[in-house]
């Protein structure tokens, strides 16, 4: 067990290294498709080691406890930062930076830094397990759908100096500082990883180095810094009351007192991670980036980083106003990101507010504290990472071929790239068509909210009503322009025979991987995330979790199978291009009108984006002041009340 | 009887109620415009001679997205009788009319394009009341399913007058009555170009008529959770409001989709929503 982690952890970091060096595609293709494939067989086989036992906790060989190691590496992250950070004229994040690295020198020198337990450095239980399968298998397969991606992407871009080594070394060193992050116990080795991943997805954000991209990193940068900012107080809260920084034992049971202020500013860093608002701009700001690094950041990585703090902390927050103002936090983050997403037109960001949206579910699940509820903040966590992940790098796919992110140029997509459009509709059905995945989890949420006594329990459900139904909205539009069918020429035909073959894999594996989670979600829930709810709150007694009976699991699987497979279908008849109705002014070809005045208009159809009723840069600032103003009070009532 | 039973029985009569529910509606429209009006069994009439027509296809996926929405509605009744969660079933309904939406849409002409996205548009007004009202039926009898509810003593309608209230407007836009009819310009007013269906013809029609029919006899089947002391009690209900849907079909023109979309969120959120509120203050 021991090994295999160092492996995950050290292994990638390795990669990394020597991908630095390699600027030769030939030879770097072949090293970042065995690597990838090493890691995923790692993760495999530790949770196959792993097991079905309970928790466990481990340290390093010989009991070597990593002090001066963490404050050496903490040091020349902060450098770095410093360095870089003043070379750009920036210098808010040098001094965040230099700020949190005070506080650890400080606990360090006056002695203050507890010793950590060298027995019980990682934390391995079945949390862990779900994030180092997420991290392991879907990480990996997006670094190998970034061969092809990235080749293309230099192709249609020229004007972007490549240095792919520099690419594809952060995507191994940042799936190292994951799986570090996900298997860590002791507090200030976690805020390590933490950092590390802050670090790589801010060189990932600025990969182009375009002014506009450089601006977007550093705006994460910041906002990451932040709330390491938040996690290096709580260290230093906990280290000075002598609280020990061992996180299982912090999070056994329901906070009080300084270990609640603890827990909030915990929660806060968590919720900066995960892009809540008011912290949701950088995240919309990362999908400037490459594909590869935005489909990484959403599903598999980073925002998964922060909602798996969350839940952490879950148990802490239980029955604490501290947890009810995360959670609505996290409900507000849903309810506004849902509204900004009905009037967006880019399916990125389209994609972006759904996953801002559904990290705000998880972190509102994990703010509550019950059983039930940490159930579906797990179970969002798998579903959303498969379908987002397939989702982001379909759409990179499309981006690549068709020069477009704008969801009205996607019309005719069945046509025009058939098998990508199955790849698609099945991430969309994974993402949200009742009844799966996502909303089996929403379900239960309103079921777990009705339970929540008071007011409180009465807004959580109204909200949830609303950003449910508006997620139908923006999904619904994408879907009519996908499934909409034209006749296309030879030309047309062979644009998708230029798809490389690395994301046709990574994608179809991605595509099957939903499907395969939906039809075994039953062992899903009764082998996995049952048993890691009611282990992470052991007085709740025994529960059974949602009962999904035999005949829902069918229709589940209809459902989300239906559109693919259609698509399927439908992509292998000949289309006839019958004209449709157009009061009877029908041209030669199809879709061109005659026009009022004589002549002929090809015909352009256009979504509603609810002009006039919903302002999304309004709702954006909104939510952006309540989730900001709720955030606030979280750490008021923490610090002030507790 | 076996719950599962009732979920078959569903499936087998609800068209025919459904079918009949229209009958009844052309008649009684006619009448309030002075006409004699079609016999009782027109819809049935209508029915065989659509399925017996040839289609117009106009891309291959409209006809199995119809044969998706037929199939989720009738699903979604027998999930609902046979003792699936309520509040799972607001998510399935939900998906059985983004089916309609998706067959609209992908036949990618102006007149079905602008039906799909207006029944998109009264799918988002309307899909929060329905998760309301399953939330609030489900706090009141702490039940969650619709064996438990009609067994509960408390009767529902009394402690949720409000998402009553909200319903008979929600009615109006899944009845596809004005002036919330906005996607279909339909029924009474016999439109030759029609929203969303303007481009399905023959079978592809009967299909649509179908599935209306189950989802009627699913607002009727709600109506009965609200009304749960005795089914014949909720029959009756279901029958004045739906009188009074067409009383205000006929004596209204339609709304435009922002009305729409404004009005049906402000009363889901202030009826339904205070109603819900006061259940959760008033339970502690």
């Amino acid at each position: 067990m021991t090994s295999l982690i160092a492996f995950l952890i050290g292994f990638p970091i390795l990669v990394g290294a020597v991908l630095l060096l390699v600027t030769r595609a030939s030879l770097r293709n072949p090293i970042v498709l065995v690597s990838s494939v090493a890691v995923a067989a790692a993760s495999v086989a530790t949770v196959v080691t792993f097991g079905n036992g309970d928790g466990v906790f481990f340290g390093l060989p010989g009991g070597i406890v990593p002090g001066q190691a963490l404050i050496a590496v903490e040091i020349a992250m902060t450098a770095f930062i410093v360095v870089i950070g003043l070379m750009n004229r920036r210098i808010a994040a040098p001094i965040m930076a230099v700020a949190q690295l005070a506080i650890a020198l400080f606990l360090e020198v006056t002695g203050r830094m507890p010793d950590a337990d060298p027995q019980r450095l990682f934390w391995f239980d079945r949390l862990s397990m779900v994030m180092v399968l997420v991290i392991g298998l879907i990480g990996t397969l997006i670094c190998v759908n970034a061969i092809g991606y990235m080749h293309d992407y230099h192709r249609s871009n020229p004007m972007i100096k490549g240095r792919r080594n520099v690419f594809f070394s952060l995507l191994f060193i940042f799936l190292a500082g994951m799986f570090g992050l996900v298997t860590c116990n002791y507090l200030p080795m976690m805020l390590v990883f933490w950092e590390i991943t802050t670090l790589c997805s801010f060189l990932l954000i600025g990969y182009t180095r375009t002014p506009e991209t450089i601006g977007y990193a550093f705006k994460a940068l910041n906002m990451n810094l932040l709330g390491g900012l938040g996690f290096g107080l709580a260290i230093a809260l906990l280290a000075d009351q002598h609280l020990g920084l061992d996180l299982a034992r912090l999070t056994a049971s329901p906070a009080s007192g300084t270990l609640l202020a603890a827990v909030a500013l915990l929660a806060f860093a968590g919720i900066t991670k995960s892009a809540q608002m008011p912290f949701s701009s950088w995240l919309i700001g990362a999908m400037y980036a490459p594909s590869p690094t935005s489909a990484l950041l959403h599903s598999s990585t980073m925002v998964k980083a922060g909602v798996f703090l969350l839940l952490r902390l879950s148990p802490a927050m239980s029955g604490s106003t501290v947890g009810y103002l995360v959670t609505f936090v996290g409900l507000g983050t849903f309810l506004f990101v849902s509204l900004v997403a009905v009037t967006e037109q880019n399916t990125k960001k389209v994609l972006a507010y759904s996953t801002i949206g559904s990290l705000g579910l998880i972190g509102a699940c994990a703010g509550i504290g019950t059983p039930e509820l940490a159930w579906v903040g797990v179970m969002i966590i798998i579903f959303h990472a498969l379908a987002k992940g397939l989702l982001f790098l379909v759409v990179g796919t499309i981006e690549n071929r068709l020069y477009t992110k704008d969801i009205e140029n996607f019309d005719t997509l069945l046509s025009r790239l058939p098998k990508v459009s199955v790849l698609a509709l099945t991430g969309i059905a994974g993402m949200f068509i009742a009844p799966f995945g996502i909303v089996v989890a929403k379900w239960a949420a309103i079921r777990a909210f009705l339970q929540v006594p008071g007011g409180q329990g009465a807004a959580m459900i109204v909200i949830m009503a609303f950003g449910s139904s508006l997620t139908i909205f923006y999904w619904g539009k994408l879907l009519i322009k996908v499934l909409s069918m034209r006749s296309v020429g030879e030309y047309e035909r062979s644009i998708e025979r230029r798809v490389s073959r690395y994301e046709w894999l990574t994608e179809g594996a991605l595509a099957f991987g939903v499907i395969a989670v939906t039809a075994c979600i039953g062992i899903i829930s009764d082998r996995v995330v049952g048993p890691y709810a009611l282990s992470a709150f052991p007085t709740a007694g025994s529960h059974t979790f949602l009962n999904i009976e035999p005949a829902m699991l069918v229709v589940m699987l209809v459902a989300v199978l239906f559109l693919p497979l259609l698509a399927v279908w439908a992509s292998t008849r000949k289309y006839d291009a019958s004209d449709f109705y157009s009061s009877g002014r029908n041209a030669n070809a199809s879709h061109v009108m005659g026009a009022a005045l004589g002549g002929s208009k090809s015909v352009t159809l256009r979504n509603y984006y609810l002009d006039g009723v919903v302002n999304g840069a309004l709702m954006f600032r909104v939510g952006t002041l309540a989730c900001g103003g709720i955030l606030v009070a979280m750490i008021a009532v923490g610090m002030v009340v507790r | 009887m076996s719950p599962a039973v009732y979920g078959v029985l569903f499936v087998f009569l609800a068209p025919v109620f459904g079918g009949l529910l229209a009958g009844v509606d052309r008649r009684v429209s006619a009448r309030m415009q002075g006409r004699i009006g079609p016999p009782l069994l027109q819809p049935f009439y209508d029915f065989g001679k659509l399925i017996q027509k040839q289609a117009r296809q106009v891309n291959p996926v409209v006809e199995p997205l119809l044969l998706g929405h037929v199939f989720f509605m009738a699903v979604t009744g027998a999930l609902l009788l046979s003792g699936t969660d309520l509040i799972f079933i607001a998510f399935v309904f939900a998906l059985a009319a983004l089916f309609l939406v998706l067959a609209a849409g992908s036949v990618n002409s102006p007149y079905s394009f602008a039906g799909a996205e207006r029944e998109l548009i009264v799918l988002l007004a309307s899909e929060p009341f329905f998760i309301l009202m399953m939330a609030g039926i489900c706090k009141v009898t702490g039940a969650s399913t619709y064996a438990g509810v009609l067994a509960s003593p408390q009767l529902v309608a009394v402690q949720l007058p409000g998402v009553l209230l909200a319903f008979l407007l929600v009615a109006t836009i899944k009845l596809r009555k004005s002036p919330f009819d906005i996607s279909t310009s339909h029924h009474p007013h016999q439109e030759l170009v029609s929203g969303l269906t303007t481009d399905m013809s023959g079978r592809m029609l009967a299909y649509v008529e179908l599935a209306h029919w189950y989802e009627s006899a699913l607002l009727c089947a709600f109506m009965v959770l609200l009304f749960n002391w005795s089914v014949p009690l909720g029959l009756v209900v279901f029958a004045i409001a739906y009188a009074l849907e067409v009383l205000v079909d006929n004596s209204t023109s339609r709304a435009k989709w922002q009305l729409v979309l404004r009005s049906t969120w402000a009363a889901t959120l202030i009826f339904s929503g205070g109603n819900v509120l006061a259940l959760f203050l008033l339970s502690r």
